[in-house]
Order: structure tokens, then C-alpha cells, then sequence
């Protein structure tokens, strides 16, 4: 029984739960680490981006024409001899389907692999009408066995351990298993089955492919058990989502080539299957099978039509979004999905399931973007999340309080400087030395303890900047406006000073637009999109574009959502759309600004060969597609790079999101300063004050020894002293 | 010809990663040779071969006898417990995965294919191409005479549902072995 909290607190302590699971904590751990590499195997020498690209415009034109392609399948299936069944619902699929088996007196029935019969629950309506299921894909058996929905759409069981599993097979066979004998367990599994495929009367498999042209279905597995569904039984029923449709062969084979190696990392899956029409079957009437394809809506032919959420119909479920999310990574699918598992997951739930079973999880996002930039169709998933959430919260109505109060604040610059600055005051009596508070103010939770906050400055970068920002550059080469964000401007001036230095001989004309605002993320992020909209009109009126060579950031995360959320904010703002993209043409983050346009020169450096290690911001290597830059300055400017695992997974910190789920934040931030300490690095750096302050705080609260900085910090102390 | 040779090379390295065991043959008779000897070696007593003229079922038949090896010919469902080797010949091959395409619309082929413990599969070398995508023609071609079934088949039946550990046979063959034919004037 899929069971996903409809609180939020039922939610965080299911949570917390997972994370005691050390067993999930390792397995999902090693296939974390171990799936990026075989990915990058299977695609070696292919070039993932343009097939993605082509992938996602094929995609994009067949979805405002699914009607059209479904006419055309219907038409030559039926020809074929295959009854083609239109169902608009889950409900509607599953007693379409009981009554074919009604109908052809069937008693028994085995199933392969589907995730449209998981999410129709197809199994539990026909044993409630009386029919004998047997799943048969090796995983989905296990979890039927168990009563409990998949925990990855590929991998149904990967949630279990070898000893659960020979558990289950003892109690199944009624003979002891060894649990370290997995190949046994295997042929258990062969055994029982190959009995249900010689028995049963109707075979039920989903598809990966619906092919117009021909009325064909393509299915692909690895087990075989989808070829024994769809040839020994005398019944067929293919359950298919609209979806699922493409107009030819070649569309499908171009799909056929990214699936199994974004899926699995292999080049091909066993068995790929195309079935048109009804095959010969000895039992069957007139010894040809008795075939059915069923298609399932669900939402889905008005989801085609949906402006924002259509492209969510891209998905061909590979699962991949899963695999690479540092959350998944923590708490496994149970708890990050309902039957659909991970982002793709998070976003299909709403529409399949419902807003009670999103209301929650889809919250539990770092938009770190891990996802995005795995997925083989490019949907842009952490935005979709995020659109999810904002729905929910709007048609929902009861806006959590915390929203109510950082639309308020962050809509009045004015006021919310004004606070901050008293900011500084109110926590004097907390704080202690270097910058840190000394005890969190009481409305925090223990959970909130993972990490040592930092202090607000005395004196914000605003106020000081014309006396920092001297002397004035004359015929300057460049004209840049630094876009500080709230954590620089008001938490680490020091970064921006450190930027100053650098800068300082290059010709760089270095200006701060005092009108210049919080750059709206957090606002996003807890879906205030209407503030966000104000704050992004706010600060391309406080700097235009047109009147910087570069607009540079030390915030990748600022510069991230520039890029990604402010050409849609604005699209239908007349010319502030425009500005929105020259804004982004214009953006800039430290490390590419010093190699790629000041093209900065070893010579300057001491070159202490300081022990370096690096954390890449998960706005800057996937959100700016920054990677090299950061790691060719550190080598520049005379440090040691040390390369360590999993440099690019999210530190925790998310904005807002290590407020509402610090026992994840706490963990992701323990195992990156791991990974870190492990290097045996003197120094850790990143290059966005978010980071920054995760780590810091993290490696205060645990008495490390590593020294956390900013980019821009390290390299100004490795400078020459200049004249 | 330097390009046949290529892709057979590609066949056989991509082979190896699938755990597909690849010979190289002159003749359909040595193919009969290696499918009893495989079937001998794993102390099997079944060959199933839909699917072959009269000529090459003689053939086969005689070995099988020579070997006390039972020859199934058709109507394999009844014999789904108790087939060692599927012998079949393949249609195409493709290279890049090392896989063998099937016009799988016999019942009795894809039975010998499925159920059997070891698939042995000849494959004309003169049919071997690169990439799915160059059997476009033929496949669409093929599929749109219905009722039609057709298998890609890329190694031996696998799975890694239990602790992700890669586990060879679940359901389909435990092996596969394809036989290269030298077809052409090589």
C-alpha cells in the first residue's frame, strides 16, 4: 500500500525515519556514485546534448498531437486484428481491462513491468474482482509480495536488501534462502514464475512506444518476462499511455538509443519487442492471440494542452531524475514520490494522484538541478516543481506564514535593509567571535543546529562601497555592475572586498546600483512568483544592461535564477523581457570573468601551493554551466587543486530549503565535509556566499579544520602585493 | 569488404560486454556442430530449431541422434519445460549493441528463444549493421505487414533487481551464443 503524507509533519518525521535506514543510506549511496560513470560509458563518443535537444523538439511536436496520432495507430492496429480501447481515467482503464478478462473467462494472469498499471493501481482492482495477478519482472514481483509500491521506476526494489529479499523467498517457497546467494534467489524467481507463464490466461505489459504508422508497440525489458506476457498467454492487454505515441519507427529508435543508457548505463536493453497486431498463439481463438491496447488519459490530453506542464509529457521514464538527486540519495522513493519516484515523480503526482499526495513532498526540492541536466528529453524539472508547488499553494489558499511575511518584506527594499541592519543589532548579545551567532535565537529547533550561523555585518557593502571602490578607474576597459546579492551585501562584505583587489589594475570600471534588490530566488522558491516578478522588474530598473559590459555576480545562485527564472518572469512584461535577456547575455560569474575575459596571468600569484579543495555550487556548474573556469583560476592563482568525490552534488544549503528540512540540509552538508576533510586540503572553495555559508557553518559547528572561502577570497590573498 | 570486417569486430567487442559469447563459421554444419556440442557439454538433451528447411533439419536431426539428443521442431508450448538450446537463425545483426534482430511471428521461434536455457543464434555475416537506425527501412517495412513480432536481443536475460547485483537468467536464456556465418565471398 502506497501510503505518501499528506502533512508536512507526518512527512518530516517519515523522513527522519529514512534516514536512520543505513542499509538505504548505502545501497542508494553506491548507486549515486556509481550511475554517473556508467552513463557517461554508455554515451561515450555520442553527443548527448544534441540528441537530447533533438529528442525534446521531436517530443515537443508530437504532443499537441496525440488525438491525430491515436486516429492513425487506431486505425492500422484494428486493421492488425487489436481491439484499441480509449479509457479517460485510471478507474475507467482498470474495469475496461476486468471486463476483457470477464469476458475471455481468465483466472489467471501475469504482468510485465508497467508504470501506467501502477499508477491506474490495476492489480488491486483485479484481485478485488477476483482474478489471480502475478507480477513478473523480478522487482515488481518482490514488491507485490510485500504489498508496497515501487521505490524507482526502473528498479522497483532497490530499496530492499539481499537478506528482506531471501526473507520474502523463504516465506514464499516455504524453503530456507540463503540471502548471500543472489543468483539462487534469481532462480527461485525463475522457477515460480516460469509456473505463472504457463498458466495463466492473459498477459498485461505496458509499452515504451506506440507507433502511429505501423499500430505497432515497441517494449523494452531485460528480464525476457515481457516477451513471456505477450506470447504465452491467449490474451494480450497492452495498458498505454497517450503519451507513449509517436508517428514512426525512427522516432522511437532515436529514443531507443538514450533510454536504456540514461537508464541502466547500457548501450541497449535485452529485449526490445515490437509487436504489431495479433500474433500467432496456438491457445487463442482461431490460433491468434486475443489482443487489446488500452489507452490511458488521465489527465493526460489536457496536460497536452497545458501552456507550462505539457513538457512534462516528454518523460520516457528512465528514471534517471532519481538517480542523480542528493535527496532520493537520502530517503530513497518511498519518500520522494508516490508512484511516480523522483522529480519527474514530484511533478506527475500532482496531476495522476493528486494534490493531497503532492501537498507535501513536492516541496522537499533543492533545485539543485541535477536533474534538468540528466534528463535525456530536458525537461526542465526543477522549474515544473516548483510551478507544482506554487499551484498547491495557490488553489489551496492558506498561504504558510512565513510566505506571507517574505512577500512582504522582500517587496519593500527599504524596509527589508532597514531590517537587516537592525538585524546586526538585535543579535549582538549572541554573538561571538568571527562572525559567527553564538546560540540560535530561540524560535529555531534543535534540528536547525547542524550548522553555525554567521553574524550580519556591521556595516553592509552598500554602505561602504564608494570608500571601498577606490581609487576611480580612468578609461576603464570594462564597465561592470557587481550584483552583490542579500548574503554579500549584508553577511560577506568581505567578498566583494576581496573582488575589489582583484580587480583592481585590470581597467575594470566597478559599479554597485544602490537600488539593487534581492534578486528574488527565495521568493521563487516557496512559489511567490508575484514577488518574485516585483523584485526582477526592481533590479533590471536598478541596472540596465545596456549600460554594463558585464553585469558580474559572486552569488552563483543570484546568477543562476537571472538566467533560468527571469526571461519567464517577465515574458509578457512588454520590453522588460527584453532587458531580462540582455541581462542574462550580460551575466557573469568571478572565476569566467578572470580567466575567460581578464585572461589573468600566473605571474601575478605568489604561488604558495596551498592544499585546495573545491565545492562546485549546483547554480553555478549546472545553473551557469560553469565547470572549468573555477578550477583553471585555483590552478592560476598558484594553489593545489585537489579534486574530491562528489564535488558537484548540493552542500544542503538551498536557500529557505535548509529551513524547512534541516535533517536533510544536515546530512547532505555532513557527507560534502566528509568528502571535503578526506582530501586532506588546508583550504575548502566555493565560489557562492550560500555555500559558504552552509559549509562554514557546518565545518564550525564540527570543529573542522578546513578553512571555507570564497573564490574570489583565495585568490585575492594569493595575489602580489600590488604597487 | 574492409567494412564488413569492421562492424564484425565491433559485434564482437560490444558482444563482450553483454556476456554474448561470439563464434566465427563457414558453414550452417558447423553451426549444428556447435549447438550439439554446447547442448552435450551442459548436459542438456533437447535441441529446439523451428524454423529450418527439410534439408538442414535432416542435417541437424542426424547429429542429434549420433548424440542422443532430442530434435524439437514445432509445437515447442508443449515442450516449454524441457527445451535445452533454441537453435534459430537470426535475421540482422547490430553491431554497436551486439544484438540480433528476429522476425519472431513463428509462436514456435519465439518460444525456442525464450524458454530455452541456451539460445544459439547463426548470424549471415553479410546481415550485420552498424545501428538500429540502418534497419529502419526494413523494420518499418516489416512491421507494417502485421500480425507481426519482432525481437532485438542483446545477450542473455538479465537482471539486477536484488541489491543491483547483475544476475544472468531470470527469466529468458541463461546464454547466448551466436555463430557468425561467412556468407558472402569473403
Amino acid at each position: 500500500m502506497i501510503n505518501t503524507p499528506h502533512d508536512d509533519d507526518k512527512y518530516k518525521s517519515r523522513l527522519r525515519n529514512a534516514l536512520q535506514n543505513k542499509f538505504l543510506g548505502i545501497t542508494l549511496d553506491n548507486f549515486a556514485t556509481a550511475y554517473p560513470t556508467s552513463r557517461a560509458n554508455a554515451f561515450a563518443g555520442m553527443d548527448i546534448e544534441a540528441l537530447v535537444d533533438e529528442i525534446a523538439r521531436g517530443k515537443d511536436a508530437v504532443i499537441p498531437c496525440f488525438e491525430e496520432l491515436f486516429a492513425a495507430f487506431k486505425t492500422n492496429a484494428e486493421a492488425a486484428g487489436v481491439k484499441v480501447h480509449v479509457a479517460r481515467t485510471a478507474r475507467e482503464a482498470n474495469e475496461i481491462i476486468a471486463a476483457i478478462a470477464r469476458k475471455n473467462q481468465v483466472k489467471r494472469i501475469v504482468k510485465g513491468k508497467s508504470m501506467t498499471a501502477e499508477e491506474t493501481f490495476l492489480n488491486d482492482h483485479l484481485e478485488r474482482e477476483g482474478f489471480i495477478v502475478t507480477e513478473t519482472d523480478l522487482g515488481e514481483w518482490i514488491i507485490q509480495l510485500r504489498h508496497e509500491g515501487p521505490s524507482h521506476m526502473v528498479m522497483p526494489a532497490i530499496h530492499l536488501s539481499r537478506h528482506e529479499v531471501a526473507e520474502l523467498f523463504t516465506r514464499v517457497t516455504g524453503e530456507s534462502q540463503d540471502p548471500d546467494d543472489i543468483n539462487g534467489m534469481v532462480k527461485v524467481a525463475r522457477r515460480e514464475l516460469r509456473q505463472a507463464f504457463l498458466e495463466a490466461d492473459m498477459g498485461i505489459s505496458g509499452a515504451n512506444f506506440a507507433i502511429a504508422e505501423s499500430g505497432a508497440i515497441g517494449i523494452v525489458t531485460n528480464e525476457g518476462n515481457g516477451r513471456l506476457v505477450t506470447t504465452m498467454p491467449r490474451v494480450h492487454v497492452a495498458l498505454i499511455g497517450f503519451d507513449k505515441l509517436l508517428p514512426d519507427l525512427e522516432s522511437a529508435l532515436r529514443i531507443l538509443r538514450v533510454l536504456p543508457r540514461n537508464a541502466t548505463g547500457q548501450a541497449i536493453s535485452t529485449y526490445v519487442t515490437w509487436i504489431t497486431g495479433a500474433n500467432e498463439c496456438r491457445p487463442g481463438p482461431d490460433g491468434r492471440k486475443e489482443m487489446h491496447i488500452v489507452f490511458l488519459d488521465n489527465g493526460r490530453l489536457a496536460l497536452a494542452k497545458d501552456p507550462v506542464f505539457s513538457q512534462a509529457l516528454r518523460c520516457i521514464r528512465c528514471g534517471a531524475c532519481a538517480n542523480v538527486c542528493p535527496i532520493y540519495r537520502l530517503v530513497g522513493g518511498h519518500n520522494y514520490g508516490h508512484v511516480y519516484i523522483g522529480a519527474i515523480g514530484l511533478i506527475l503526482t500532482y496531476f495522476y494522484h493528486g494534490r493531497e499526495n503532492a501537498r507535501a513532498i513536492v516541496k522537499n526540492c533543492l533545485n539543485c538541478q541535477s536533474c534538468k541536466a540528466v534528463c535525456p528529453t530536458g525537461i526542465d524539472l526543477p522549474h515544473l516543481i516548483k510551478e507544482v508547488h506554487r499551484t498547491v499553494l495557490e488553489v489551496e489558499g492558506e498561504k504558510p506564514l512565513k510566505n506571507r511575511l517574505l512577500s512582504r518584506l522582500l517587496k519593500d527594499r527599504k524596509l527589508f535593509h532597514t531590517l537587516l541592519r537592525r538585524a546586526y543589532l538585535a543579535q549582538r548579545p549572541f554573538l561571538e567571535e568571527k562572525g559567527f551567532i553564538r546560540h540560535l535565537p530561540l524560535f529555531f529547533s534543535h534540528e536547525h543546529s547542524f550548522r553555525s550561523l554567521p553574524a550580519i555585518a556591521a556595516t553592509p557593502l552598500r554602505d561602504m562601497w564608494d570608500i571601498l571602490n577606490q581609487p576611480i578607474v580612468r578609461n576603464p576597459k570594462y564597465r561592470v555592475a557587481l550584483f552583490g546579492g542579500c548574503l554579500v551585501d549584508f553577511v560577506y562584505p568581505e567578498q566583494a572586498k576581496s573582488l575589489i583587489e582583484v580587480l583592481r589594475g585590470h581597467g575594470v570600471q566597478l559599479e554597485y546600483p544602490m537600488e539593487q534588490s534581492c534578486c528574488g530566488l527565495p521568493a521563487k522558491m516557496t512559489g511567490e512568483d508575484e514577488t518574485a516578478r516585483d523584485l526582477a522588474v526592481r533590479n533590471i530598473e536598478a541596472m540596465d544592461p545596456a549600460s554594463y559590459d558585464y553585469i558580474l555576480t559572486l552569488c552563483a545562485s543570484c546568477g543562476s535564477h537571472f538566467k533560468e527564472n527571469y526571461p519567464k518572469l517577465l515574458a509578457d512584461k512588454p520590453g522588460l523581457g527584453v532587458k531580462a535577456q540582455q541581462l542574462v547575455d550580460k551575466l557573469i560569474d568571478f572565476s569566467s570573468f578572470m580567466v575567460n575575459v581578464l585572461k589573468v596571468d600566473p605571474e601575478l600569484f605568489c604561488g604558495s601551493g596551498k592544499k585546495v579543495a573545491y565545492h562546485a555550487p549546483c547554480h553555478l556548474c549546472r545553473g551557469l554551466g560553469v565547470k572549468k573556469e573555477p578550477r583553471e583560476l585555483l590552478k592560476i592563482s598558484g594553489v593545489e587543486y585537489v579534486p574530491a568525490k562528489d564535488e558537484e552534488v548540493c552542500c544542503g544549503f538551498a536557500g529557505s530549503f535548509s529551513m524547512e528540512f534541516p535533517m536533510l540540509s544536515a546530512e547532505l552538508l555532513k557527507r560534502k565535509l566528509n568528502n571535503m576533510e578526506i582530501t586532506g586540503a588546508e583550504l575548502l572553495v566555493t565560489d557562492c556566499p550560500g555555500c559558504v555559508l552552509q559549509l562554514r557553518g557546518g565545518m564550525k559547528k564540527r570543529k573542522g579544520k578546513m578553512q571555507v572561502k570564497h573564490i574570489a577570497e583565495v585568490v585575492a590573498e594569493e595575489q602580489k602585493r600590488k604597487k | 569488404m574492409a567494412e564488413q570486417e569492421a562492424l564484425i569486430q565491433t559485434m564482437k567487442e560490444k558482444a563482450q560486454g553483454v556476456q554474448t559469447k561470439v563464434a566465427e563459421i563457414k558453414s550452417l554444419h558447423e553451426a549444428f556442430l556447435y549447438a550439439v556440442d554446447v547442448t552435450k557439454e551442459q548436459n542438456g538433451a533437447t535441441i529446439a530449431a523451428p524454423g529450418l528447411d527439410e534439408e538442414n533439419l535432416a542435417s541437424l536431426g542426424k547429429l542429434c541422434e549420433e548424440k542422443g539428443l532430442e530434435l524439437l521442431t514445432a509445437n515447442l508450448r508443449d515442450h516449454a519445460s524441457e527445451m535445452h538450446t533454441g537453435f534459430t537463425i537470426a535475421d540482422w545483426g547490430i553491431a554497436e549493441t551486439a544484438t540480433l534482430v528476429q522476425d519472431s511471428s513463428s509462436e514456435d521461434l519465439r518460444i525456442a528463444t525464450m524458454l530455452s536455457e541456451t539460445h544459439v543464434a547463426v548470424l549471415p555475416r553479410s546481415r550485420i549493421k552498424l545501428e538500429a537506425m540502418s534497419l529502419e527501412e526494413e523494420l518499418s517495412r516489416l512491421m507494417k505487414s502485421a500480425p507481426r513480432y519482432l525481437a532485438f536481443i542483446s545477450g542473455a536475460s538479465r537482471t539486477a533487481d536484488i541489491e543491483r547485483v547483475l544476475t544472468i537468467g531470470v527469466h529468458g536464456p541463461q546464454e547466448l551464443h551466436v555463430l557468425i556465418l561467412k556468407d558472402d565471398k569473403a
